[in-house]
């Protein structure tokens, strides 16, 4: 089965890591403390909701090229399986080429669909960026619930002319798309030199539990 | 026509290899850019919405996280242990206990694979050491292990519920039933093999084991009664307490204080000591480098299955906005097909393509799709519901390639030729199971509707 071929885990992968851990815990406390707020203190953190769902979507899309630098990504090798090498590095070429297309193409939607909020400028063109249009920026665009908090008052001067946000403005949460993006294409460019080379096949696991049957044969082995 | 294109071009991608969730996102962008126009921006923002706009989903995350901390070490232990005692005494009683010791893991864990690793790989040995054959052993486990998705809490219902927008706490007592029976079915099953075959037979080891048992597993086995509870609040005194998330996202602390604190599998007392006499532990346990540990590969698992459930959305605003399932009703009406015929085709659908795929990516494209053509033929949205799952069940154990046949073949080491064979007996009773559910409504309804009223549906 392909596994990770990272080797010895990096300063990066710590990072990624210890990000992943931190947001989910955060999403769980947060929830938690809305919870014993209402039944407890009969009040409620009225932006908890808000701020999970944030985190939650911060978490998967920032997850995602983690995902693919450690080939977690889910698919189907029932078929793969069963081909002669030649064919499969074929196919592995052209699965890197369409992941590459899919996280360019998002890249250039997700700079679109946040640059307004920046008050930048989003990029004609329908399939590719081919230069960038003059919109009204949004910078003033904010939030549901998010208080800002006080280091963040600089985002005023920056995206909204000086002017104070009472809740956090949209630029914030919706940063994450453009980045997550960015690092999906790297992430995708860096599989494709090894599918290139010769050191990888398969950029999919066929289910999510697969390092744990691994071990847990390497176990009854033991026993038998 | 194009349409057909799409489908095409998702089932091609994926067979090459391409990610799950990059073959339903790719096709689904191409398709808007070629026939609609839309733009790239609008499909960032769908994405993004995948978050923002189904508040259902949020729950994934959290039941994920309390499966992960109720499976870091002995609770499976525990359960096996008491299953044991309840029913290890009759014949054929250790395959009768590893059938029981599925369906209570099955309501810890929301996922098949993760109930399959977790009994199997304590039970298949303990069956081998006390005269089953290999096979036996894993024809079982690889068939009650498919009642992870069906007992509730389960994952796979809580996608449905948010695809096809239905009460998830609806759908969680509509597989209790269920649930119940198709492991009731398989026990019976087993006992009379057992009892044809002449297989061993444990000693009962008396009632004060049951009960010391019992009040070893019961930390882990509350678990299930908050969450129950705390979704439909206690019949006759309280209405509902939490929602479904936040009852999954106390789950997940309850399931860490118990793993940390008082199973100590995990965590700063893991290696003796009481709390008392090192009451900084509570404290530390928070960033004790286990708890870290176990919410990384939590996040890992919720990256992955919520990056597909997230691109299948973008594949469901397609068929949607494409108006599929109206023009797939037309012409099903066209050419007189009822509801039975109906099923049958979901029936189909549903059991090739759990064979190859992860349940939840694949409910998330094909509810969508049948849904609309369900209501409009007047068939229960929970009742479809319930019939997806088991579909999808007993597409992971249908040869040639499910997937909890895989992993079965993977944890006792054996062919996957010998895994399909040695379940193939038992694939058989889920076939009745799922004619059973499939042709009669009321096992899947009479609970939700008992308890939560009769459902309205409002399109």
């Amino acid at each position: 089965m392909a596994t990770s071929l990272a080797g010895p885990r990096s300063v990066t992968d710590r990072i990624e890591e210890t990000l992943i851990a931190i947001i989910l815990g955060v999403m769980t406390v947060m929830t938690f403390a809305n919870v014993v707020a209402r039944y407890g203190f009969n009040s409620n953190i009225f932006y908890a909701l808000e701020l999970t769902v944030f985190l939650f979507a911060w978490l998967v899309l920032l997850g995602a090229s983690y995902a693919v630098k450690h080939t977690l990504h889910l698919g189907v090798d029932a078929v793969v399986n069963t081909m002669p090498q030649a064919t499969k590095r074929v196919f592995a070429l052209i699965t890197v080429a369409v992941c590459l297309a899919y996280s360019l193409l998002l890249l250039k939607g997700a700079w679109d669909y946040w640059a307004p909020y920046a008050n930048l400028n989003p990029t004609s063109g329908h399939w590719f960026p081919t230069g960038f249009k003059e919109v009204r920026g949004q910078g003033w665009y904010e939030t549901q619930d998010i208080p800002v908090p006080g280091f963040m008052r600089w985002l005023e001067d920056v995206f909204n002319d000086g002017d104070p946000y009472e809740k956090m403005p949209k630029v914030v949460p919706y940063v994450v798309l453009p980045i997550s993006m960015a690092l999906l294409v790297w992430r995708f460019l860096q599989v494709g030199i090894r599918v290139w080379k010769g050191e990888q096949d398969m950029i999919i696991v066929s289910h999510e539990a697969e390092d744990d049957v691994a071990a847990a044969a390497a176990k009854l082995k033991d026993q038998e | 026509m194009e349409i057909l294109i799409l489908f095409v071009m998702v089932i091609g991608l994926m067979l090459i290899g391409v990610p799950i969730a990059i073959s339903l996102g790719f096709s689904s962008i191409v398709f808007l850019l070629v026939f609609s126009d839309s733009s790239l921006a609008s499909v960032a923002q769908t994405l993004f919405e995948a978050f923002e706009g189904h508040s259902t989903l949020l729950a994934i995350p959290f039941f994920i996280l309390a499966s992960s901390f109720m499976s870091t070490g002995g609770v499976a232990q525990r359960i096996i242990r008491f299953s044991i005692a309840l029913v290890g005494h009759f014949r054929g009683g250790l395959a009768i206990a590893g059938v029981l010791a599925c369906m209570m893991f099955a309501a810890l864990s929301g996922s098949s694979p993760a109930t399959v690793v977790a009994i199997g790989s304590i039970v298949i040995a303990a069956m081998r050491q006390v005269g089953y054959t290999k096979e036996f052993a894993a024809g079982v486990i690889a068939n009650a292990g498919t009642l992870g998705i069906l007992i509730p809490p389960s994952i796979v219902m809580v996608v449905y519920a948010a695809a096809v927008e239905v009460s998830v706490g609806r759908m969680f007592l509509a597989g209790v039933i269920p649930g119940i029976l198709a492991g009731t079915m398989l026990m019976i099953g087993i006992y009379v093999m057992a009892r044809i075959k002449n297989m061993p037979k444990g000693e009962f080891k008396g009632m004060g084991e049951v009960v010391e048992s019992f009040l070893d597993a019961s930390w882990g086995l509350l678990l299930i009664l908050i969450i129950m509870i705390g979704i439909y609040g206690i019949p006759g005194v309280t209405g509902a307490i939490f929602t479904p998330t936040e009852a999954a996202a106390v789950a997940s602390v309850y399931a860490f204080l118990v793993a940390s604190f008082i199973y100590r599998d995990m965590g700063p007392l893991k290696n003796g000591g009481a709390l008392l006499s090192k009451p900084y532990a509570i404290v530390t346990a928070l960033w004790h480098k286990d708890t870290l540990h176990t919410l990384r590969d939590a996040g890992k698992l919720i990256i992955t299955l919520m990056f597909v459930i997230a691109n299948a959305l973008l594949l469901k605003h397609v068929i949607t906005d494409e108006q599929i399932p109206q023009k797939i009703t037309e012409w099903m009406l066209s050419y007189g097909f009822g509801p039975v015929m109906f099923l049958i085709i979901v029936n189909v659908i549903l059991l090739i393509g759990g064979q190859f795929m992860e349940p939840s990516g694949l409910l998330v494209i094909v509810a969508p799709l049948v849904f609309p053509i369900a209501i409009e033929l007047g068939i229960d949205p929970i009742h479809l519901g319930i019939i997806m799952v088991v579909n999808m069940e007993i597409g992971m154990i249908t040869p040639p390639v499910g997937l909890n046949l895989f992993v079965t073949a993977g944890v006792a080491n054996m062919s996957m030729m010998g895994v399909v064979r040695a379940a193939l007996p038992f694939l058989a009773i889920m076939f009745v199971f799922l004619i059973l559910v499939t042709y009669v409504p009321w096992i899947s309804t009479v609970l939700p509707n008992a308890l939560m009223g009769p459902e309205i549906i409002t399109n």
